[in-house]
């Protein structure tokens, strides 16, 4: 007996040997929990979660995901916050970080778990008319197609989201048509294509999911804005569209035989990290590429598996060879394609911001979090994510501030070339938001409405939307009943336009959820999230 | 801690079996210490103090390192040996090499720049491989008729390849070509030559061919050579980090991803050596000419390193390993024995092969293709 405590007091002077391990393992906040990897991810990486669960079954590496856009998640990792929360990133693809010299330097193992590519899918009918089933189509045939309106599409923004920043890319890649990877000068010279392909994207969204959800709602006619023919996302996601069932139409995947971008999932563990935390990520890693696994991941996600040897579902057998289109290897080209994107190619777009300047709006600063939300999107935030979700080129910002009732409306149009002035403007406008009266949200929502109707009427071909940031209950004028029934009988060409809807300081969350499910439009909530980041996360919709 | 101060090049070391070994290795080394505590009360004979030794090593050999079988053999002779995986051109130049007993990078120009700042009595070559390209049955059909590929053979003509190159000829470009008209260059997909050997070793070939069939010697021919050679990496676009994960997407991607891949023969040949093979169908493998041996070279850094230098280029069980694990040993036997026990065709004697530039003139065309100094 005596000899077996002895033994166990060894063995336990060993292990607590173990723990201050000499190659100075990282402790404290760094190292929460063993068996617990904290991952940023993209979120249409949801759909593994019971695959995780398996995972932490099999393994006792349990991964809490939480979920970022691409440029988000890269803008945490260079910045160094991803180093103070997560052990791990997940996202589409590592391309876009491998760029930036400062992100890249954060991350160590990366280990790709499956992919998928970037393509269309579109109502079977309209491909039909087409001549799209069963043949081998290009995105320059695309391209003409979309030029000529003969479809309609949604995709994601490219700066919220891998998927549209995918498609961007490729497109890009494709029409410039040289075989070889983009260059700056190329990037430029086919901005003419690039404008009729994007011509015909009538949805934009800040995610994935809300993307789907919008299509699907407007494909059953639960929500107001018009029906889109197809969209442009992972294989995967259309596939498991398809799967759900509750589509009127199934999607018929166009896969471009001149090539596609593809998201190889890379599960990347950060410099840096306690050994534990790498062992974890070998340990999960080991255990999501086996066969088995993989096979599992393939079925029910529909992503294509990452090891070699496993035969792929009929669902992912393409007609033609899948080719991979050569992605840029400068962030500075990447960089030039996304701010003409935003500034010249996309569809513009036209805002009107309700913003809140009743009497509470002076306590806690909130007028100054306005005042500097706008400012932020004027161009005072140069972050990452900053820089492309500013003020466009072209896009129509209007300004309608409302206390006991609207108050004047102030417009600018930003210009096409040099944005900086007229951006200025708008952020001085917003420098002169004072706070005082009541609160009349119904009145200034309509007037909203009236104001967009007029701008539509004037230039129907913009993306337009309504934000609506108060932060407090409605108190003047008009309330929610007679807002719905001015929704029911707004003329037809506002019924696309949605409300996205801020909940800030006491605002009253049910009605702000009404106001967007009737218009087709989303709520962000600036309680758990700063203001500016709000209006930043919404420049993704509009 | 090495591999964290080096990111870049840790990517996805030892991925196909080496980390199930591994986590076998380890759970089997927690055994045997309980196991020592517990009976070194109860009388039983203490076994032999093991020796822990430490390496620096260009991550394509992880997965030898961590074969159980061959930790076994080092266990056997008082060893421990613990890696890191780097990329032969940061463990040349920015890895703190205090922390190790040896370094054990993949090219003999990393070895030579290694040894200029860490003298040694001595260095070990225990194997090498020549760099070799992954295709596809249908590539090489349309290389033979683009003249790449001699008919018949495995030769893929380096001089032929960058003429069409220099034109930015596309597959879809090639007469006849109904198999694989992709609108896309014809180019060897490579790694990154900033971070890779690999793609190292590919630039140090190119270099060859364009410089008049001779190695760049000097600051002049490294600047005539590269209108010719920049294109064969920048018009390829992003690239990936490591030959696992470029060899990994043309295992698993197929013909549209990577139509060609510039690898070591070894990972081919480990692959079809190995008791599951995943190789695609009509995998083909070709070697350039010329081509470049890469001559994975340990510089020991410690007395101890000069043991596994030692055991490694003498212990026959170490050197059948080596062989299994797709490397062309100094004795050509054990590397062909190991070919022929699978019933496989041995891999063709290669006489058309140069030596790769000097450090300095490498990292001098490194440096103008972009490659932070």
């Amino acid at each position: 007996m005596r000899r077996v405590l002895a033994a166990a007091a060894v063995l336990a002077v060993l292990l607590a040997g173990c723990q201050s391990s000499p190659s100075g393992s990282t402790q404290g906040p760094r190292d929460p929990e063993p068996g617990l990897l904290r991952v940023l991810a993209g979120s249409e990486l949801a759909d593994m979660a019971p695959i995780l669960d398996e995972a932490a079954a099999a393994t006792g590496v349990r991964v809490d995901l939480q979920f970022a856009g691409t440029l988000d998640g890269a803008e945490t990792v260079a910045s160094g916050a991803a180093a103070q929360s997560y052990d791990a990133v997940w996202f589409s693809s590592n391309r876009y970080l491998a760029l930036r010299p400062k992100a890249q330097a954060k991350l160590a193992t990366a280990t790709e778990i499956m992919s998928s590519p970037v393509v269309l899918g579109l109502r079977r009918s309209v491909a039909q008319q087409l001549g799209w089933i069963g043949r081998p189509v290009t995105w320059s045939e695309i391209a003409e197609a979309a030029g000529a309106e003969r479809f309609t599409y949604g995709m994601t923004d490219p700066s919220a989201s891998n998927s549209g920043f995918s498609t961007v890319v490729a497109v890009a890649t494709a029409l410039v048509g040289s075989g070889a990877a983009l260059t700056v000068e190329q990037a430029a010279s086919t901005e003419p294509a690039l404008r009729s392909f994007f011509a015909a994207q009538t949805l934009a969204a800040g995610s994935s999911g809300f993307l789907q959800d919008a299509y699907v709602r407007r494909a059953a006619g639960t929500d107001p804005g018009p029906a889109v023919d197809g969209l442009i996302n992972y294989e995967s996601v259309l596939l498991a569209m398809n799967a759900v069932g509750n589509l009127p139409e199934p999607l018929e995947l166009i896969r471009p035989a001149d090539g596609v971008v593809t998201a190889e999932y890379p599960l990347t563990v950060l410099a840096g990290v306690p050994d534990r935390v790498r062992d974890e990520h070998r340990k999960l890693t080991e255990y999501l590429r086996t066969p088995d696994v993989q096979r599992a991941i393939m079925e029910r996600t529909h992503r294509r598996p990452a090891v070699p040897g496993i035969p792929l579902a009929a669902e992912l057998n393409s007609p033609t060879t899948l080719v991979e289109l050569p992605f840029p290897s400068t962030a500075g080209i990447v960089d030039v394609l996304l701010t003409s994107y935003f500034d010249k190619i996309r569809r513009p777009s036209r805002t009107v911001y309700v913003l809140d300047t009743s009497g509470s709006m002076s306590k806690d600063d909130r007028i100054g979090q306005l005042r500097r939300s706008l400012a932020g999107l004027a161009g005072a935030d140069t972050s990452l994510t900053g820089q492309f979700r500013r003020f466009r080129g072209r896009e129509e910002v209007s300004l309608l501030p409302f206390s006991s009732a609207p108050a004047p409306v102030q417009t600018f149009t930003i210009k096409e070339d040099d944005t900086g002035p007229d951006r200025q403007r708008v952020a001085d406008a917003a420098q002169q938001l004072v706070a005082g009266g009541d609160t009349a949200i119904y009145d200034s929502l309509e007037a909203a409405y009236r104001l967009a109707g007029e701008q539509i009427r004037a230039e129907p071909d913009r993306f337009t939307s309504i934000v609506l940031m108060t932060d407090g209950e409605n108190t003047s004028g008009a309330d929610l009943s007679a807002f719905r029934s001015y929704i029911g009988t707004r003329p037809p060409e506002l019924r696309g336009v949605p409300v996205f809807c801020i909940l800030f300081g006491e605002s009253d969350n049910a009605e702000m959820a009404e106001i967007a499910a009737l218009t087709g439009g989303r709520t962000f909530d600036a309680r758990t999230t700063s203001l500016p980041e709000v209006f930043k996360e919404i420049r993704g919709y509009v | 801690m090495a591999a964290d101060e080096y990111p870049a090049m840790s990517v996805a070391g030892g991925r196909r079996s080496g980390r199930r070994m591994l986590s076998w290795v380890l759970a089997l080394a927690l055994l045997a210490v309980i196991g020592f505590v517990v009976f070194r009360d109860v009388g039983a004979p203490a076994p032999p103090a093991v020796t822990t030794v430490t390496g620096v090593i260009g991550s394509e050999k992880l997965a030898f390192f961590a074969d159980p079988r061959v930790k076994d053999v080092f266990t056997a002779n008082g060893l421990d040996v613990r890696v890191d995986p780097a990329g032969s051109r940061q463990i040349a130049t920015t890895v703190d090499l205090d922390a190790y007993d040896f370094a054990f990078p993949s090219s003999s120009p990393a070895a030579d720049k290694l040894l200029a700042a860490h003298p040694a009595a001595r260095t070990y070559a225990p194997f090498s491989s020549p760099m070799a390209v992954a295709t596809f049955a249908p590539i090489v059909e349309l290389l033979t008729q683009a003249g790449v590929v001699a008919p018949g053979t495995q030769t893929f003509d380096m001089r032929r390849y960058l003429e069409l190159t220099s034109g930015s000829t596309r597959w879809d470009q090639l007469p006849g070509n109904t198999a694989f008209p992709a609108r896309k260059n014809v180019l060897l997909s490579t790694t990154a030559p900033c971070q890779s050997n690999s793609a190292a070793m590919y630039l140090g070939i190119a270099s060859y061919v364009a410089n008049k069939e001779s190695v760049v010697g000097d600051t002049a021919a490294a600047g005539a050579v590269l209108p010719a050679v920049s294109p064969l990496f920048r018009d390829q676009g992003y690239l990936p980090p490591s030959t696992e994960v470029l060899f990994e997407d043309y295992l698993s991607a197929g013909m549209g991803r990577v139509p060609m891949a510039l690898v070591y023969e070894a990972q081919y040949v480990a692959e079809a050596l190995s008791p599951d093979p995943a190789l695609p169908q009509g995998a083909t493998l070709l070697y350039p000419s010329p081509t470049i041996f890469s001559r994975h070279t340990l510089v020991p850094l410690k007395p101890a390193g000069d043991r596994i230098g030692e055991l490694l280029t003498t212990n026959p069980e170490l050197i059948t390993l080596a062989a299994q694990h797709g490397f062309r040993t100094p004795d050509p036997r054990a590397f062909s024995d190991a070919v022929t026990a699978r019933g496989l065709l041995q891999p063709p004697t290669l006489v058309d092969v140069v030596e790769p530039p000097s450090y300095d003139n490498l990292e001098g065309m490194l440096t103008s293709l972009g490659c932070p100094a």
